[in-house]
């Protein structure tokens, strides 16, 4: 029988933890040496003293982006999903409706994001619609090369017994299109993100409490550099630890069957 | 003893005598694919009575395969057509399965284990769970898959995710069983193996098989009828009747075989020279 789960996990983490300590210790260390200039390259100290003082500032910030990348990463689950089953039973639709979103996804989001403002009311729902514009191409496009890439073997198996379209999809199609959703899934949680902060960037600071991308905006005015830079690591982290979240779904979902998750001894 | 095949008078007699019923009859079925310009299938003619063991030999691309699809409406033939005189051989909920095909390869589905792989035909038709486990379960004690229920198809052998594949094709309690070629993926002991087991649930079950395969042993050892196949196009060469001719143990070792073997062969060697 083969083993289920990854018996180098723990040696791969400690490189991965060893290689950033090392980056960081020659932030720190060059800076001291080569006597830098803060307002250029603030050390890693530094940024870590300004996200502790600023602290309630950056963190109520972080939830606000997060909260607009979470939602629009959810809402284009559901849409593309749904979108793309749709495609999948219907040719017509899928011929109709798939330029649209092509048009939408090359399109630059910069470009749209001030028609969306003038658009929608509210700062914060043009800032989530900006990042769900981001996310949902990704998601859609894996989904559908999913649900049209099932073996034909498989097709014919339930066919022979009589299956219904939507037997068909819950026992075959779906099933299989599942890895390239979940790969989809990886890529878009890193654009809803990105949608996030460059939705806010052009749009403006979202009203109630301001997202972390006008708090970039704003120690540029201030000519804050630490908290800059402590800005720019916030949502770098969150953006690891969300594309690392739904790395971890799909190795719960996958792992006993599917061959990217298969061991060699 | 010298070997006599059945003649046309001697079959229908034997048909009379023992009383066997007609499952299926094809006629004059031809197949031609809109994509390729040859035709695959020309004019085939089949009777298949009950209990009959079929094998449908002959070289790849002859249309053996489509053959088989056709009987179970995976294919439809470009004309003629099949008659199933005692039953109505559609799968579906009313008419529970009394056809089913084993794929060339396993064909399991990756992402359930095997038991939900042998149940997934039960499920297509609507069966309860309850009558579903117990048939379930009596299939893979069958087949000698006990204890590997929960396993993935990834983490079996060749040889068990056969025997998965084949107990699904068994769990309808199918009154005809069609094969494509099911143990080519399979080493020489192996395929002997399971080889018998399809001989003795065969016998059990009652079933009547149809084989699709380019082993000339295999067709012989298996089956008490044989048809060749010529290709391009696709059509009957000859077909050879062994009803009459009782099987001794260790079959497989005896003149009685080598001489069938021989002339098996030989039809498949000549059906090839044929334009």
């Amino acid at each position: 029988m083969i083993p289920l789960k990854d018996p180098n996990l723990l040696s791969k983490r400690i490189h991965s933890t060893l290689s950033a300590i090392i980056i960081f210790a020659i932030w720190e260390s060059s800076f001291h040496i080569f006597d830098m200039k803060w307002y250029l390259l603030p050390p890693p100290s530094m940024i870590f003293d300004s996200m502790i003082n600023n602290a309630y500032l950056l963190f109520t910030s972080l939830a606000t982006t997060l909260r607009i990348a979470i939602t629009a990463l959810i809402l284009s689950v559901f849409i593309s999903f749904s979108l793309a089953i749709i495609f999948y039973l219907s040719r017509f639709i899928e011929r109709s409706i798939m330029p649209i979103t092509v048009t939408l996804q090359v399109t630059p989001i910069i470009a749209i994001a001030p028609l969306i403002s003038i658009w929608v009311n509210s700062s914060e729902l043009a800032t989530l619609v900006c990042a769900f514009l981001v996310a949902f191409f990704p998601l859609l496009a894996n989904t559908m090369s999913g649900l049209k890439s099932t073996e034909k073997n498989h097709l014919e198996l339930v066919q022979l017994y009589g299956a219904n379209k939507y037997q068909i999809l819950r026992y075959v199609v779906v099933p299989s299109a599942l890895p390239f959703f979940l790969s989809g899934l990886k890529v878009s949680s890193g654009l809803a993100l990105i949608g996030a902060v460059v939705g806010e960037f052009v749009i403006g600071p979202i009203s109630g409490h301001s997202g972390l991308a006008y708090r970039i905006i704003e120690s540029g005015y201030q000519l804050d550099i630490p908290k800059m830079f402590a800005s720019v690591f916030l949502i770098s982290i969150s953006g690891i630890l969300l594309f690392n979240f739904i790395k971890l779904i799909s190795f719960l979902v996958l792992r006993k069957w599917h061959s990217s998750f298969q061991q060699i001894d | 003893m010298a070997l006599r095949l059945l003649t046309d008078k001697d079959r229908k007699k034997n048909i009379d005598d023992n009383n066997l019923n007609l499952i299926a009859q094809l006629s004059s079925i031809s197949k031609k694919f809109k994509s390729s310009k040859t035709v695959s299938l020309k004019n085939i003619n089949l009777e298949i009575y009950q209990g009959d063991f079929i094998s449908i030999l002959g070289p790849s691309g002859c249309g053996k395969t489509s053959i088989l699809k056709i009987m179970c409406g995976l294919l439809r033939p470009s004309s003629g057509k099949i008659n199933w005189p005692t039953s109505n051989f559609q799968n579906s909920p009313e008419n529970p399965a009394n056809l089913s095909f084993v794929f060339q390869e396993p064909n399991l589905l990756p992402w359930i284990n095997v038991y939900e792989n042998i149940k997934l035909p039960l499920k297509v038709l609507g069966e309860n769970n309850y009558k579903a486990d117990e048939k379930i379960y009596d299939i893979i004690n069958l087949v000698g898959l006990k204890g590997f229920e929960s396993y993935y198809p990834r983490q079996l052998s060749g040889g068990m995710s056969m025997r998965v594949s084949i107990a699904r094709a068994l769990v309808t309690q199918p009154k005809v069983l069609l094969m494509d070629e099911p143990f080519s993926a399979l080493d020489e002991t192996r395929r002997y193996g399971i080889a018998q087991e399809i001989l003795k649930i065969k016998k059990e079950k009652k079933l009547t098989v149809i084989y699709v395969t380019h082993s000339i042993y295999e067709s012989v050892f298996l089956s008490n009828r044989i048809y060749v196949m010529q290709a391009n196009p696709g059509k009957i060469f000859e077909e050879f009747d062994f009803s009459n001719q009782v099987k001794p143990k260790d079959y497989r070792f005896t003149s009685q075989f080598i001489e069938q073997t021989k002339i098996v062969s030989d039809s498949l060697e000549r059906s090839q020279l044929v334009k």
